[in-house]
């Protein structure tokens, strides 16, 4: 009977205003604050507070064993921090209980490891930093924006010292075998990735409010029952935070929901484990052989998320073209800023899919278009770049 | 005068071409313009303006009596729903426009049931799908409202109001002068067909005297329409004068504008491969993108893949002041249009000190006779252009100077003088028209 290895992420970005032609050398401020700050109130109230008590609750009664993992970007504790302390005094109360692993990952919420390491350390460090300032943890778990993962990436993350990756458990890259194991890349020494399940996922995470779906109201004895009877070691559900009360809305019952689970986990025999904990109680079983990036994004399970049209290809160039110029002038607001705007949602706004993918795009962008999401980010970015030059 | 846009109710430059011919024209001779809309707080001194929304109890009654067709049905053959200013070469058909076209006689039937007056009620576009309906409502109505009026010359503007003019022609034996601000040919291409088309080539043939704004259009209803060069007269717009300004811009570098609607037509592409290969060379350059239309994603989308889009920006739709404000920033002007039977807009960038690089295949071309002209295809010459106004203040200055010559050659005045003669040149007898204003108009 495999272990329950819960993690979920939970981030904002800092969504651009529209910004025009006009404001370019003009205005120095991108972001659109009132619509930042309303949505993360928003989702404070109907995903982070509740779900935070929830789990608190569930952990101080002490009935079950309940163990979770949680990767919150900096940029997301930078907001609460500024707008919501009381949130983030929440999330602190859950990481205090020992029960909650908190994971590693860019402080930006970027994609920025194949165009520079460097950054990519940077982005690290200052995530490892906020960390330890706010919950005096020093993560030893690594995840990327959106679980992107490859060898190359892998074999890096180890030599940053931590004991384990996460990443989406992609069928082309199992080849038929279990996601349910731990496995281990081609170029590691040593450090072992924990895959997604992606169906067992996507159950709670995307499934669970489709009235269409045959076993819609998912109840938590099923979804338990469904757990037990999987092969492996360990299916690990990793999903969105924001799917509990925001995505997923509290009238489809998925505050009850996971309520009732880590009982009915319990009363299955399956154990809640942290990835910490999943890393030293079980045994890699194989290689997971993975050349090219992939995320848990989308249906195709790659970068096209962010990067599949010119567009994004573009955007995402020019902003990692100017890390030599904004780093050469050592002034922290430039750089922050610029860091801020390699966080992926901007690239992922851009999106000019079709079908599902475009429609999940388009419902977490705040603008009428992919067409303008570029248009804003590149006349801000326009400007940053008369900023960086003018202090060259 | 038959008009379709006239200010405050504009869609491009053919209302404001309209208004400031009829206000040099009212000098020499009685003038009333009949229009689909009019907005009664609008007025022009001493013309009379006609809206087909405003018309007095004794009119309405005129177009209810109103029978006899005599144009309407050799014309309308396929009146299919169409963008008179949009890009029709890529306009695909649906089967609904299919089905309407095919049953397009019933339909003609179906609005002379009705006056069609309410199709000019309210405030939605002259340009929508129902058009043609409005087409023939106006030439329909505005036979009835000549009938009661006293005039000796028709003159028509653009191809909305041609079948009124042919109609009015036919019925009270007027002389009917045609104005081409702008034919399906520079809209749709030179393989354009349809009701448009036939509508103006119908036209130009009853027609007395021809007006293109250039002869650049001239060549166009000589050659693609086959009207006998005698009865073609190229008359140049004016501009009418703007508080021009300069002001500071926020960036360093120059500024190259492209002001227009984002259609086939008006050669945006070719003004992003015209960027693209200045910015080969110079990246202390900006390139502003004024307007919006159906290319619009697609060039946003190619522009991103020409990897220009930190220097090549869009602005969307602007209205007048932003359009200035932009126009007083701006270095060089490029209007790399498909077919510009005018092209007000490179005036009016001059009248802001903007030299201006534009195509050959444009009115303006002969206007601005010292602005820098390549063909529109041709961007390396283009961007050679650009890179010698951008990079020597000397150069740039001088073709300043040049332009300003010709802003004094362009205006209503000139153009009044000139149209008169044509007037004169179709009626039976000398009124002086120089001088002495004795000619009304329908």
């Amino acid at each position: 009977m495999p272990d329950f290895c819960l993690y979920f992420q939970a981030h904002q970005p800092n969504r651009l205003k529209p910004y025009s032609f006009f404001d370019i050398g003009k205005q120095p401020f991108y972001e659109d604050d009132l619509l930042n700050a309303h949505i993360l109130s928003k989702v404070s109230e109907r995903c982070y507070l509740p779900a935070n008590r929830l789990f608190l609750d569930l952990i101080e009664k002490e009935e079950v064993d309940v163990r979770l993992s949680f990767s919150l970007s900096g940029v997301l504790l930078e907001q609460l921090e500024c707008h919501r302390p009381d949130v983030l005094e929440s999330f602190q109360k859950l990481v205090a209980t020992g029960k909650v692993e908190l994971l590693c990952e860019t402080y930006y919420h970027s994609l920025c490891f194949r165009a520079s390491g460097e950054e990519f350390i940077r982005q690290v460090e200052l995530q490892q930093a906020i960390l330890k300032r706010l919950f005096g943890v020093e993560p030893s778990v690594f995840r990327h924006t959106e679980l992107i993962y490859f060898n190359e990436l892998a074999a890096f993350v180890e030599g940053l010292g931590f004991s384990g990756q996460l990443a989406e458990g992609v069928p082309a890259r199992l080849q038929g075998r279990s996601s349910n194991h731990l496995y281990r890349s081609p170029n590691v020494k040593n450090m072992p990735v924990i895959l997604r399940n992606n169906g067992l996922s996507d159950d709670v995470a995307f499934r669970f409010a489709d009235r269409g779906w045959a076993s819609y109201p998912l109840s938590a004895g099923n979804y338990a029952q469904w757990i037990a009877q999987a092969e492996g070691d360990v299916v690990g559900c990793f999903l969105d935070y924001e799917t509990i009360g925001e995505h997923i809305e509290a009238e489809h019952g998925i505050f009850q929901f996971w309520n009732k689970l880590p009982a009915a986990l319990a009363a299955q025999g399956v154990g809640m484990r942290t990835p910490s904990q999943v890393l030293t109680e079980h045994e890699v079983v194989g290689e997971y052989d993975c050349h090219e990036p992939t995320s848990w994004a989308d249906t195709t399970k790659d970068l096209s998320a962010w990067k599949s049209n010119p567009m994004q290809r573009e955007a995402v160039a020019k902003i990692r073209e100017m890390e030599g110029a904004v780093k050469s002038h050592r002034e922290e607001a430039l750089l922050h800023q610029w860091a801020k705007m390699q966080t992926s949602d901007h690239f992922y706004y851009m999106f000019t899919g079709t079908g599902g993918d475009e429609e999940v795009h388009q419902h977490f962008s705040p603008y009428t278009s992919a067409y303008d999401a570029y248009l804003y980010f590149m006349n801000a970015l326009s400007d940053l770049q008369l900023r960086a030059e003018e202090r060259e | 005068m038959l008009g379709w846009e006239f200010p405050p109710m504009i869609n491009g430059g053919l209302g404001i071409a309209c208004l400031g011919m009829a206000k040099a024209l009212r000098q020499h001779v009685d003038l009333t313009i009949i229009l689909p809309r009019t907005d009664p707080s609008f007025q022009v001194n001493e013309v009379d303006l006609v809206g087909l929304n405003h018309l007095e109890e004794r009119e309405v009654e005129a177009v209810k009596r109103f029978e006899g067709w005599d144009t309407v049905e050799k014309i309308i053959h396929v009146p299919v729903a169409l963008d008179p200013y949009g890009d029709a070469a890529s306009h695909q058909l649906s089967e609904e426009e299919i089905r309407r076209a095919e049953a397009g006689r019933s339909e003609v039937d179906c609005w002379m049931e009705s006056t069609g007056l309410n199709l000019f009620q309210g405030r939605g576009a002259l340009y929508d799908s129902d058009v043609n309906a409005r087409v023939v409502a106006f030439a329909r109505a505005a036979v009835a409202i000549a009938r009661e009026r006293d005039f000796d010359i028709i003159h028509a503007h653009d191809w909305m109001t041609f079948l009124a003019g042919m109609e009015i022609k036919r019925q009270l034996k007027k002389p009917l002068v045609l104005h081409i601000h702008s034919l399906s040919y520079d809209r749709a291409g030179e393989e354009a067909r349809g009701w448009v088309y036939d509508i103006e080539r119908q036209a130009m043939y009853e027609a007395d005297r021809v007006i293109p704004v250039s002869r650049y259009t001239g060549h166009i209803c000589r050659d693609h329409y086959g009207v006998p060069e005698e009865k073609i007269f190229a008359v140049h717009n004016g501009a009418e004068a703007v508080e021009a300004f300069r002001s500071k811009k926020p960036f360093p570098g120059k500024l190259v504008l492209f002001l227009g609607r984002l259609t086939g037509q008006k050669g945006p592409r070719f003004f992003l491969e015209i960027a693209a290969k200045v910015l080969e060379q110079t990246r202390d350059v900006r390139f502003v993108m004024a307007g919006t239309g159906d290319k619009l994603r697609e060039l946003i989308e190619y522009g991103a893949f020409r990897d220009v889009g930190d220097r090549l920006h869009f602005t969307g739709f602007l209205n007048r002041d932003e359009v200035n404000h932009l126009l007083s920033m701006t270095d060089v002007y490029c209007m790399p249009s498909v077919s510009e039977p005018f092209g007000l807009s490179a005036l009016e960038a001059a009248q802001f000190e903007i030299p201006a690089v534009i195509s050959r295949q444009s009115g303006a071309s002969e206007v601005l006779t010292e602005a820098r002209k390549a063909d529109y295809w041709d961007v390396d010459l283009m961007a050679k252009h650009i890179v010698e106004l951008i990079s020597d203040d000397q150069l740039h200055k001088e073709a300043v100077a040049a332009s300003r010559q010709d802003q004094e050659n362009c205006t209503w005045e000139r153009a009044a003088e000139r149209i008169l003669p044509v007037y004169q040149s179709c009626l039976p007898c000398d009124f002086g028209l120089a001088s002495s204003p004795s000619v009304a108009h329908a």
